[in-house]
């Protein structure tokens, strides 16, 4: 009765192939409510708890395993989808991150408890009671769909479409792969899109950072696949290939916040290099950033600003 | 719960009773099993929550009741108990079959509908194989028909822990041996969906027969009963059979002609019959290989 993001279906090895349609069948119910999704460009609201929650449910997270994390997320969406938050009480908003961490990490089988010191260091202390109706409530707004049909589910699927013959390669796409659904889970843009849809845009772009000269047939065998509306791919992959470069600039300035000992013109004067690294590490993968693009950030987009301490707890996690 | 009026107690399930139910809003007829599943300090249990999310995913397809939500209420001590709530349909396959053999019409269950409800049932199976999930218990009983649209689901899915398939029910009901494979009686711990296709077999002959293939009340005499119309599984039939943990010298029977305990049967179906029933569990067809068979050649499968 595992459940593993990579393989939500649990199914035994020979059946694999047999369950790929109803991996694309299903998807749709482990996303956001449509309605939503399309309310959310306009409703501010949604768009403040969410972005207040998700960089809770980092900090909260003590465990070592980043798709505990990524699922809460996934719950805290659909359930804010579904049900609207009451105004003007944040400890609702604590209370939800918690309850969906919790119930993220008994899906995994993992142990998940806030001490009371954390707790009250946060200024908050739910007794179990309180958490467990919390679940219930999550649960019966996600109608027990707990193993979510996630990006990570397709990875398998869109790779086996590619003929990649070094198996580390094919690790390497995975693995950036892997890093680029992680980092993009912030952005609101992304809700829209199919969980398989992101799978594919962030292969694509594993696979123009890492693979250059394969990209084009790469990009083709998966935008071909019959499982792939391809207008909804660009618009992914475009939403995504800015989410990325944004999140790199994010990280850059963070280690420029973090890194005391140089003064802000010896900053301005630092180069980063495109590596190729597999790390999980997030900030090993900051890319090339030129001083043009430091500007950029600091005169755009100020959204970001906000997502800083999730960027460095989710750092601190890898 | 208050959401439902229970109409009748329709069954006991292996994990409690069973009531037909109706939807006071809706009016939709409803089935609510009541879990053993309670809350503990932890607050919802990781095993219900694995298992009854996993059961929502398989309730997606057609072949499998349909797992419509779950509620909870407070018990006495004000702990939340779960109660599943499924899609009710009006009757099962041991219902079924009965009307066939007994009542004022005695007569055969037509061969189109034995085809029909075995394919079915093999596209349940199958669907469960390849989600990870054995049922362990298919039996009659936990197969579900809408007569008169022609519809087999199964229902009772037994997942894990919480929902392991125990030798008596909660009920204190014996639970059924019949459709029990070999390996299970022999006592082998590693045992996969060969269980469940043993089962099918014996549900299909039973469909053929009216009457149940290996009615055995104990694990012995229903050993025996295999042995009997099969041969006892020699080594050479079952590689390591004796070496199973309840394996003891039997009686030395010789196979029977399988044909002959299912005199309706068709050749092509007594085949399939027969590769459903081999002893070896490597040698067993399995739900998707048996949904090739030519025994459903005939079959108008665009109604699937």
């Amino acid at each position: 009765m595992e459940y593993e993001l990579e393989n939500p279906l649990t199914g035994f090895e020979e059946h694999q192939s047999d369950t790929i349609p109803s991996l694309f069948s299903s998807e749709s119910d482990h996303m956001p409510s449509m309605s939503y999704i399309l309310s959310s460009k306009t409703r501010d609201l949604d768009i403040s708890a969410r972005r207040q929650a998700i960089p809770m449910i980092f900090q909260f997270s003590c465990n070592p395993d980043p798709f505990i994390p990524y699922l809460a997320v996934n719950y805290l969406d659909r359930f804010i989808s579904r049900q609207e938050l009451p105004h003007g009480k944040p400890w609702m908003i604590k209370l939800l991150c918690i309850s969906c961490l919790s119930l993220a990490a008994k899906m995994k089988q993992n142990d998940f408890s806030l001490t009371d010191d954390i707790q009250r260091k946060e200024g908050f202390i739910f007794d179990t009671e309180t958490i467990q109706r919390m679940e219930l409530l999550i649960l019966g707004a996600l109608k027990w769909r707990m193993r979510s049909i996630t990006p990570f589910s397709f990875i398998y699927y869109f790779l086996s479409l590619v003929k990649l013959k070094d198996p580390s390669l094919r690790q390497a796409l995975k693995n950036r792969a892997t890093e680029i659904i992680f980092t993009s889970q912030h952005e609101i843009k992304l809700l829209e899109f199919k969980p398989s849809i992101i799978a594919a845009s962030a292969l694509i772009s594993a696979s123009q950072e890492l693979l250059p000269l394969q990209f084009p047939s790469f990009r083709a065998a998966i935008s071909s696949c019959i499982y792939v509306n391809k207008e909804k791919l660009l618009d992914c992959w475009n939403v995504m290939n800015s989410t990325v470069m944004n999140s790199y600039e994010s990280i850059l300035d963070m280690i420029i916040s973090l890194s005391t000992n140089n003064t802000p013109v010896n900053v301005l004067d630092l180069h980063f290099s495109t590596t190729t690294t597999t790390s999980q590490s997030a900030a090993a993968t900051a890319a090339i950033v030129t001083e043009r693009d430091i500007k950029r950030r600091k005169i755009s987009d100020l959204r970001y600003c906000n997502d800083k301490s999730f960027q460095l707890t989710q750092i601190q996690q890898c | 719960m208050e959401k439902y009026e229970k109409l009748e107690k329709v069954g006991e399930g292996t994990y409690g009773k069973v009531y037909k139910a109706k939807d006071k809003i809706t009016g939709q007829l409803v089935a609510l099993k009541k879990t053993r599943l309670e809350m503990d300090e932890e607050g919802v249990p990781p095993t219900a929550l694995r298992e009854v999310s996993l059961l929502q995913l398989l309730s997606q397809t057609i072949y499998i009741v349909r797992l419509l939500c779950v509620e909870h209420v407070d018990n006495k001590n004000g702990k939340p108990l779960l109660y599943l709530v499924f899609e009710y349909l009006d009757t099962d396959l041991k219902k079924f079959v009965d009307t066939y053999r007994r009542g004022p019409n005695p007569r055969p269950v037509p061969p189109s509908v034995i085809q029909s409800f075995m394919f079915q049932l093999c596209k349940g199976v199958a669907h469960c194989h390849s989600h990870g999930v054995l049922h362990r218990d298919l039996k009659p009983q936990n197969l579900l028909v809408d007569k008169d649209k022609g519809i087999l689901k199964i229902a009772d899915l037994g997942l894990g822990r919480a929902f392991t398939v125990p030798l008596k029910s909660y009920t204190h009901e014996i639970v059924t041996l019949w459709y029990r494979a070999p390996e299970v009686l022999l006592g082998s711990t590693h045992y996969s969906t060969g269980v469940d296709m043993w089962s099918v077999g014996c549900i299909f002959a039973e469909m053929a027969r009216r009457q149940a293939l290996f009615p055995g009340d104990s694990e012995l005499q229903q050993l025996l009963h295999i042995f009997r119309l099969l041969g006892t599984p020699s080594e050479e039939q079952w590689p390591g059979v004796s070496a199973l943990r309840d394996w003891h010298e039997y009686p030395q029977w010789k196979p029977q002609n399988l044909a002959r305990a299912v005199p309706s049967l068709e050749a092509d179906g007594v085949d399939l019959l027969t590769k459903m029933l081999q002893y070896d569990p490597a040698n067993r067809i399995s739900a998707k290989e048996a949904l090739e068979h030519p025994y459903f050649d005939s079959l108008d499968k665009s109604q699937f």
